[in-house]
């Protein structure tokens, strides 16, 4: 298995990335309009992000009295910044990582849980009510979710006896782990739409508080937030890939190809969750996370134990 | 000086730079905060030194403990969200002698002591080792502590949930009087059917 070097996989994490937050502001918009029946050219949906950026460019800064500055500047910087570092531990196909390391699945972890610090600081730095409960009530909501994600990800190394996510995909040849793990995948897609608190988790920067987290935002501030978020998507949807379907394995097509099209396709559906599942209560979302979804995250280790056995 | 070495005087700078601001700053979220700044520095030099799975793990660990604990401090001590500036010590002077004799020990230990120097192989198999250790040799103490930690949280979580098997967990509670000595007024009660807000019971 050849390996690229730092450099090459590091600029290709970058690429990844910025063809995956374009890709994301395009299919928000057509599904956007699709949901409110709508017609979209495909010329005007390509255009919608760049369209985007040049109203964020162009907007007064605003500020709020006596904010955190350097928090609520770096905030946007440390998610985008976790989404990569995420990233780079995921192989995008076989032996093509920034580092395939031997704790990958920790790593990747490791970047969700301080995601979850990046949203919250987020929201209090501005010093204003509206982001300051989106921050408090997105790390309760966060805190009743974050294990879920351990143990699926841990049950997906028992197959492969590895804690990295190449040998993980490569424990997959025969069977995914989608099929082999039938309630990894659902779950980890639950922990993808917190962690990027989109549509039935949108808990942060959601109408109900006036745009939360990001309601003090403005201009190139929330482009770069929204961005991050896009980013972590991205991010999110390489690692379902990879540790629940197959990563790059499948018939005729290149590795690569693969990948990229399972990536894409977890990230769409993410962002049609975003236009077509109602926001959940925040509070009945915790009470269901802690009696339902933890014992089925307990119930996916005992799958994944015993067939391994 | 190799690119590790480098590496580990940034990270070793850096936790004891974030360690010290943590007093300094006036702010239970930032110390919570700062006080995760110095650990993730620790699991970096961790990482240095080839212990990966200590390292990144205590990467996540801190981190969701962290956010705990600055959830819970602004819960409890009465600062609204964290953001009115306060003292982050208690007893300064006590806190500065203790400080400094502890620093001063564990530096002559640090700069006295001929710690053996036994380099990590890279391409040994440290998870194996620990894993082997933890589920070998010291299973029945760590298996211990985990169940016993893990029953201490399962039951942490029930008295604390608003409902339990004995009915709601706000049953029976007051509000204070609004003087020091002053008497409980039960229309100020916001649970119960006392009189409060909620006037939906019919039955009055």
């Amino acid at each position: 298995m050849t390996t690229l070097p730092p450099v090459v996989a590091v600029a290709l994490v970058v690429a990844v990335l910025t063809v995956g937050v374009y890709g994301v502001a395009v299919v928000d918009r057509l599904v956007s309009a699709v949901v409110a029946g709508w017609m979209v050219s495909a010329g005007e949906a390509l255009a919608a992000p760049l369209r985007a950026v040049a109203v964020a460019v162009t907007r007064q800064p605003v500020t709020t009295e006596a904010p955190d500055r350097i928090l609520w500047v770096l905030a946007p910087a440390a998610y985008a910044g976790l989404a990569a570092a995420a990233l780079a531990v995921v192989p995008l196909a076989p032996g093509v990582a920034v580092t395939d390391v031997r704790t990958g699945i920790v790593v990747f972890g490791a970047a969700e849980a301080l995601a979850i610090v990046a949203i919250f600081l987020h929201g209090w730095a501005p010093n204003a009510p509206l982001p300051l409960i989106a921050g408090y009530r997105f790390v309760g909501v966060a805190l009743s979710y974050e294990l879920l994600s351990m143990f699926v990800l841990i049950a997906a190394a028992i197959p492969a006896e590895s804690m990295s996510i190449g040998a993980i995909v490569e424990s997959q040849a025969g069977l995914w782990n989608v099929i082999r793990q039938p309630l990894g995948l659902p779950l980890f897609l639950i922990v993808a739409a917190g962690v990027t608190f989109l549509g039935p988790l949108d808990v942060v920067d959601s109408t109900d508080l006036a745009g939360g987290g990001a309601a003090e935002d403005s201009g190139m501030q929330h482009l770069a937030w929204s961005a991050a978020r896009a980013a972590m998507l991205i991010a999110f949807s390489a690692a379902s890939a990879a540790v629940f379907l197959g990563g790059w394995h499948g018939p005729v097509l290149p590795a690569a190809v693969w990948m990229a099209l399972k990536t894409a396709g977890v990230a769409t559906v993410l962002v049609g969750a975003r236009h077509v599942i109602a926001r959940v209560s925040p509070e009945r979302f915790v009470r269901w996370a802690w009696t339902v979804l933890l014992p089925l995250a307990f119930l996916d280790l005992v799958i994944a134990g015993m067939a391994s056995l | 000086m190799t690119g590790v070495d480098v590496a580990f005087w940034v990270f070793a700078l850096a936790a004891v730079w974030s360690g010290y601001r943590v007093f300094r700053t006036d702010s239970m979220v930032r110390a919570s905060f700062l006080l995760l700044a110095s650990f993730l520095n620790v699991g970096a030099i961790l990482v240095l030194l080839l212990a990966e799975y200590l390292g990144t793990a205590l990467l996540f660990m801190m981190t969701v403990e962290m956010v705990v604990m600055a959830l819970f401090m602004v819960m409890f001590m009465m600062n609204p969200a964290g953001l009115n500036p306060m003292e982050m010590v208690h007893q300064p002077r006590l806190a500065a002698v203790a400080g400094v004799v502890t620093t001063a020990g564990l530096g002559l230990v640090a700069v006295v002591v001929d710690f053996p120097d036994a380099p990590v192989d890279p391409a040994a198999e440290t998870i194996r080792a620990l894993g082997t250790e933890l589920l070998g040799g010291s299973m029945l103490v760590f298996e211990s502590a985990g169940v016993t930690l893990l029953a201490t949280m399962v039951c942490a979580v029930i008295l604390s949930a608003a409902r339990g098997r004995y009915g709601d967990g706000t049953a029976g509670s007051v509000a204070p009087p609004l003087e020091p000595g002053g008497d409980h007024r039960p229309e100020d009660d916001l649970v119960g059917d006392g009189g409060g807000g909620h006037h939906h019971h019919g039955g009055h």
